[in-house]
């Protein structure tokens, strides 16, 4: 039997070098010990400096930048707290905080929703080589560019040339102004970001409701529990701490969107569809005013603190740990 | 034994993890020009650094115009590089990100969308190089129309030389017009003409047609019509000077004494009842169904719809021929007139030209650039299809067109000579938020009913004028 392989150390043969080593001074490490930190800083050193360099450091640049006024040409000037102030006052930015909440609140509902039916049937309906297409088939719009997907649905929902309407037509409905109404480019910018997010919480659901022991389910079965009360009673408990996982993922993600309301609507009509992100964008790379759209972020990256922060609260009371 | 085994083992780990960390750090040694970016051809080598929007591509189609130069200064390297952007604004974004990183270009190629953005703060006035080279540059002012360089006029001094230019003129299919009974249209043609035309239009094709399509932008959208009008949504006024120029240039045009210092665009002007009337107008184009409610940031699709058919008219410049001609259209399937009169016939225009950066290490290399690319020598082998239309109006030509269309290609140029009074479109240093604050209401204006539209135009005035309060 090899020493490699055994289980405890109480178990280790006293042939163990480690073991035989005599034991260092007194705040001294020995050589190999030394050698050993050494090598796990050389290892840690790429994640260490790309979060602080990517991660960290512009955390902090912006947290600082947003106590500035600069527009990228001239030196910055120190402004207190005069962006915050600023961005207190505007109401563009309060329509887009007010939008982006309330498209999390739709998008991530949707999305779990939508996640978790598609799981569910996947897993009890289908056979298992149909599991590995559906797998893949859900998952595959997350790996396409959201670009790329938010100008191709933009020609698919054109309100005179595009293909959903003209499906739409062969059943009699009118045109829809899908892009060209608060509603409708609401919905199609809800629509796009859904169909494009949820294979990531399906491929999470699915591992966990493949988890869920077969025996639990016969069990529930012997005290009557089938169809969908099998389901909200052992199911959903079960995979509750997966949905606590997913629903953060999909909330902090959500509170970001950008790509799909600038390539489909820019935010418009009017200010309908404007997210918190794109208010950033505008506000640094357009307006040049980088303190206020620092200052924009910073509240936001508050506002995801918050929220995640509250999640986790309220999962003690509805997360169940096996 | 075990315990040599043990020991050969680790040594063994260690050494093949020591060497796996040596090799990263010798690959990221080896990589290190390619990192930084310093091993791009022209950079730090004391190039001219040259930005275009567009792609590599676009880039290397000017490398004719490189080579000429070269000829001409062998002791100026030039490198173009090719920026891609979704508009101009995407473009100047991503410009000052540039200068923001500390790798600005020398010279940039900038649009009236920019240009005071640029002449404000970024840029290095051309007029002590005029001033020097002025006779060397009198055969260039006499080929290229005022109004193109008064456009590139800020407070006194010109920042740019137009190379190329486009007005928003009315193209038609004549194929779709012929089979509504509709002929051209005349040159004078009124407002009221032109909705009477959508109508007959849309009587001719019920279904999967738009009459009328526009885009919702700064260039073709609603400001055209505005203009048409005799009003803007922003106040439009001219800075004194600039006369150093117009005497030393245009001392004979019949326009010099119109000439100005530029045009300045300081307060909005949405709350002008003729901007109520201008929209109100579209808006009835919108629910009579012989317009589009504008998309925003729309127009991808449009060349390919008008080539098709689908589209009976549609503003755009000289830019689209090459298009349509690669889309299929012959030189008789479309044709381009003048936008229609209402209080006025003024049309809108945009033109671009190359700016010196302040930065610049070498401006007098980037001087002698723009002089080139200024010469007929360099715009002909930059504009050598109808991608757009050359600033000078010698190249503005049978030849450009031929095979192509449209039959009256002199639209082009004569809209400036015709129509005087045609202006720039209006981009203060603030467009960008200019610009985002007129897009976003244009939708919602045309799209409702009269109460939407007060009430979008009051959202617009207010938009624009937390957009021109801030500093540039």
């Amino acid at each position: 039997m090899s020493t490699a392989v055994a289980p405890d150390a109480s178990a280790q043969p006293v042939t163990d070098n480690r073991r035989r080593r005599p034991a260092a001074p007194a705040g001294t490490a020995p050589a190999a010990s030394r050698g050993s930190r050494w090598l796990a800083w050389i290892f840690l050193a790429p994640t260490i400096l790309g979060m602080g360099l990517f991660t960290l450091l512009p955390i902090v640049a912006s947290i600082a930048l947003a106590f500035f006024r600069w527009d990228i040409i001239s030196a910055p000037q120190f402004a207190g707290v005069a962006n915050f102030v600023d961005v207190a006052g505007d109401p563009t930015v309060r329509i887009a905080f007010g939008n982006t909440i309330g498209f999390v609140a739709v998008a991530v509902v949707l999305q779990l929703g939508v996640a978790l039916g598609l799981a569910l049937l996947v897993q009890e309906r289908l056979p298992n080589w149909l599991r590995v297409f559906f797998r893949s088939a859900f998952f595959f719009p997350l790996i396409l560019s959201a670009a790329s997907v938010s100008i191709f649905m933009k020609y698919l929902f054109n309100e005179q040339f595009g293909v959903v309407n003209w499906l739409l037509g062969t059943v009699g409905i009118p045109a829809v102004p899908w892009l060209t109404t608060p509603v409708g480019s609401a919905s199609v910018v809800i629509l796009v970001y859904v169909w494009q997010n949820f294979g990531f919480s399906f491929l999470l659901f699915l591992g966990a409701l493949s988890s869920i022991p077969q025996e639990t389910y016969e069990a529930a079965a012997l005290d009557g529990a089938t169809g969908w009360r099998k389901h909200v009673h052992v199911t959903l408990p079960l995979i509750s701490p997966t949905t606590l996982v997913a629903s953060v993922m999909a909330i902090i993600n959500a509170l970001q969107v950008f790509d799909q309301p600038y390539v489909l609507t820019r935010g418009g009509p009017g200010d309908s569809t404007r997210t918190a992100v794109m208010v950033i964008f505008e506000t640094a790379f357009q307006r040049l005013e980088f303190g206020k759209a620092s200052a924009i972020g910073v509240v936001l990256m508050l506002l995801i603190m918050a929220v995640t922060a509250l999640q986790f609260r309220l999962s003690k009371r509805f997360v169940f740990y096996q | 034994m075990v315990d040599s085994t043990v020991r050969l083992r680790e040594i063994s780990r260690r050494s093949a993890l020591g060497a796996l960390g040596l090799g990263i750090l010798g690959a990221t040694a080896a990589s290190w020009p390619r990192l930084t970016g310093t091993d791009i051809p022209g950079r730090n080598d004391g190039s001219l650094s040259i930005a275009i929007l567009g792609t590599a591509a676009d880039a290397a189609a000017r490398q004719k115009a490189v080579d000429a130069f070269r000829r001409l200064h062998p002791e100026i390297k030039v490198r173009v590089q090719g920026i891609q952007a979704v508009d101009w604004k995407d473009f100047f974004s991503k410009i000052l990100t540039m200068v923001a990183a500390g790798n600005p270009p020398d010279v940039v190629y900038v649009a009236t969308e920019g240009a005071q953005l640029f002449a404000e703060k970024l840029a290095h006035p051309l007029d002590e190089y005029l001033r020097r080279d002025a006779a060397a540059m009198q055969e260039y002012f006499a080929d290229v129309h005022p109004s193109l360089v008064e456009a590139f006029m800020y407070r006194g001094s010109l920042y740019q030389l137009p190379m190329d230019w486009n007005a928003a003129n009315m193209y038609y299919n004549t194929k779709v017009f012929a089979a509504a009974g509709l002929g051209r249209p005349a040159d004078d043609w009124t407002q009221q003409d032109f909705r009477a035309a959508l109508a007959a239009l849309r009587k001719a094709n019920p279904g999967g047609f738009t009459p009328y399509y526009w885009t919702n932008r700064l260039f073709g959208g609603v400001v055209p019509w505005l203009y048409a009008n005799g009003t803007s949504f922003l106040t439009e006024q001219r800075a004194s000077g600039g006369d150093w120029l117009w005497d030393r240039f245009y001392a004979k045009d019949p326009s010099r004494s119109a000439r100005s210092g530029g045009y300045l665009w300081e307060a909005p002007n949405a709350a002008d009842p003729k901007v109520f009337e201008t929209f109100d107008f579209l808006r009835g184009l919108v629910q009579d169904g012989l317009g589009v409610r504008p998309e925003e940031g729309g127009g991808n699709s449009l060349v390919g719809l008008f080539a098709s058919g689908r589209i009976g008219t549609t503003p755009a410049g000289g830019y689209w021929v090459q298009g349509l001609h690669s889309a299929g259209m012959g030189a008789s399937d479309f044709d381009v007139q003048f936008f229609p009169r209402w209080a006025t016939q003024r049309h809108q225009f945009g033109t671009a030209g190359y700016a010196i950066m302040k930065t610049a290490k070498d401006k007098d290399a980037a001087w002698e650039w723009i002089k080139f690319s200024a010469s007929r020598e360099a715009m002909e082998l930059v504009f050598s299809t109808p991608t757009t239309t050359p600033a000078r109006r010698s190249m503005v030509n049978e030849a450009l067109y031929a095979g192509k269309g449209p039959a009256h290609w002199k639209v082009f140029y004569d809209t400036l000579d015709r129509f005087p009074t045609t202006g720039p479109i209006p981009a203060p240093p603030q467009q960008a938020a200019v610009e985002t604050a007129l897009i976003k209401n244009v939708s919602l204006a045309v799209s409702g009913d009269e109460r939407q539209l007060k009430s979008a135009l009051a959202t617009l005035q207010q938009d624009l004028e937390l957009a021109l309060r801030r500093a540039a």
